[in-house]
């Protein structure tokens, strides 16, 4: 018997998410006032950043179910953990596409390597693509172990990612975030805020989907199974 | 308490004497890596420089790529003789600490990635370096120490999940590689701060606090994980 309440959830959650994501395109590009310096293309801005802040808040949450299953051993645990990371990977991938328009709008190339923060994400990206490897080479529990400390070392480049920028001096990407605050307007702000609150919405909806759709596959094998048994 | 168990240190030693005295005795890993790191940097050569063009700028990442690619040569054999002659079976079956396996195989890659550099950075500056200063060949023995440690940590943890695994030879690489970006991007910088002409001592330590940093992130990963590597 399938259980009808995740499906409900995720209609609640697609809903909400839709509205906050029509709401932040409404704001960023009809109320928030224009960069002064960069003009229209700064409002690629909103949604860069944000995908990058959810993009890592995923591979967070692999790493938090990856502890969480090597502490248990309850396989749910690795299945949100690899879900978060499939969901992070593609949010990576919109991260260097929207940060490769910005950089050609900007910077007139569309790829910067003396940028130690661009060049990072793609070092994040590498790694996690490993993941799948990793856990299509292994098989039974193994593959969900091996899988959950692979999580774990890999989220342990993501600080490294921030630490290269302060390490490496010659640097072009704009810093909005600093140690004393946004380097931003409110008016910016605010809808900055909707965006990534908006984001977060179409990751919670992803994960939300991709395990209804992983359930509901294992209750259509279990009756195939039963089926195959009774005739 | 006589007769008890050996302690940690004991332990260790008996495992990374174990290992190096293996080597000693075939020198499969040790030669072949050595060849080639030297066959990786001429190959660098006619891929980056030409008709005697001064190599000293890319001195530094010649060196890194050469040394990563020469590691994955290392931590892919470093189980090899466990697995080949069934010696993990045994090990394991042991009441050996899994962390003291992990730290003994660390040791042993950190000493043959030693054993490398001491060949793959004179000729580096050899090939590479115009007018190359003793000096700053101290330096970078100083990035060779650090840069060693987090590879040789990483490489150690990453080469037991391939290990059992299917295609091996294949996965590793795949997960050692993007991990050890940042030590090659970081040894390059330091090693091309103080080779490169410029001197710069301040980027110099930045890269070699990186390098540190990296270290003990992933010595702190293993530690949180050693544990659920080796099957119970």
């Amino acid at each position: 018997m399938i259980d009808a309440r995740p499906a409900r959830r995720l209609a609640w959650t697609g809903a909400v998410t839709a509205a906050l994501l029509a709401l932040a395109t409404f704001g960023v590009f009809f109320v928030a006032p224009e960069d002064s310096d960069q003009g229209i293309i700064q409002k690629i801005f909103y949604f860069h950043v944000a995908i990058a802040i959810v993009s890592l808040i995923a591979f967070a949450v692999s790493c938090v179910t990856g502890v969480l299953y090597l502490r248990t051993r309850q396989e749910r645990h690795d299945e949100v953990s690899a879900i978060c990371i499939g969901i992070g990977m593609g949010f990576s991938a919109l991260v260097v596409v929207t940060g490769s328009i910005w950089a050609k709008a900007s910077w007139g190339t569309w790829w910067v390597w003396t940028d130690p923060r661009l060049v990072t994400f793609v070092i994040v990206i590498l790694l996690y693509a490993a993941y799948f490897v990793l856990r299509s080479s292994a098989e039974g529990e193994r593959r969900f172990r091996y899988s959950a400390v692979y999580a774990i070392a890999a989220f342990a480049s993501v600080p490294l990612s921030f630490y290269s920028v302060r390490v490496a001096r010659s640097f072009v990407h704009p810093v909005v975030f600093t140690q004393s605050g946004a380097n931003m307007p409110d008016s910016m702000l605010i809808w900055f805020a909707v965006s990534l609150v908006a984001m977060l919405g179409v990751f919670l909806t992803l994960l939300q989907l991709e395990l209804i759709q992983r359930r509901a596959d294992r209750a259509l094998r279990r009756v195939k199974m039963r089926l195959e048994a009774s005739s | 308490m006589s007769g008890g168990r050996p302690g940690w240190g004991r332990q260790l030693r008996a495992l990374l004497l174990k290992d190096l005295r293996l080597e000693l005795r075939t020198r499969d890993t040790l030669v072949a890596m050595v060849l080639f790191s030297v066959v990786a940097m001429m190959i660098f050569q006619f891929a980056v420089g030409s008709r005697g063009d001064d190599l000293t700028d890319v001195a530094g990442g010649i060196l890194w790529a050469t040394l990563a690619l020469t590691a994955v040569l290392g931590v892919g054999r470093s189980w090899v003789p466990e697995r080949e002659q069934r010696v993990l079976d045994g090990i394991l079956g042991a009441p050996v600490p899994r962390d003291i396996l992990l730290v003994a195989k660390a040791c042993a890659i950190y000493a043959y990635l030693l054993a490398v550099e001491v060949v793959a950075v004179p000729l580096m500056a050899l090939f590479f370096i115009r007018d190359p200063d003793p000096a700053d060949l101290g330096l970078v023995a100083i990035v060779c120490l650090l840069a060693n440690l987090g590879i040789s940590i990483l490489g150690s943890l990453l080469a037991v999940l391939a290990l059992f695994a299917r295609a091996r030879e294949l996965l590793l690489p795949v997960l050692f590689l993007p991990s050890m970006l940042p030590v090659v991007i970081a040894a390059a910088g330091a090693t091309h701060s103080v080779t490169g002409g410029t001197n710069d001592l301040a980027d110099y330590r930045g890269y070699c606090l990186f390098l540190g940093v990296y270290a003990v992130i992933f010595g702190l990963v293993a530690y949180a994980t050693y544990e659920h590597v080796f099957d119970d």
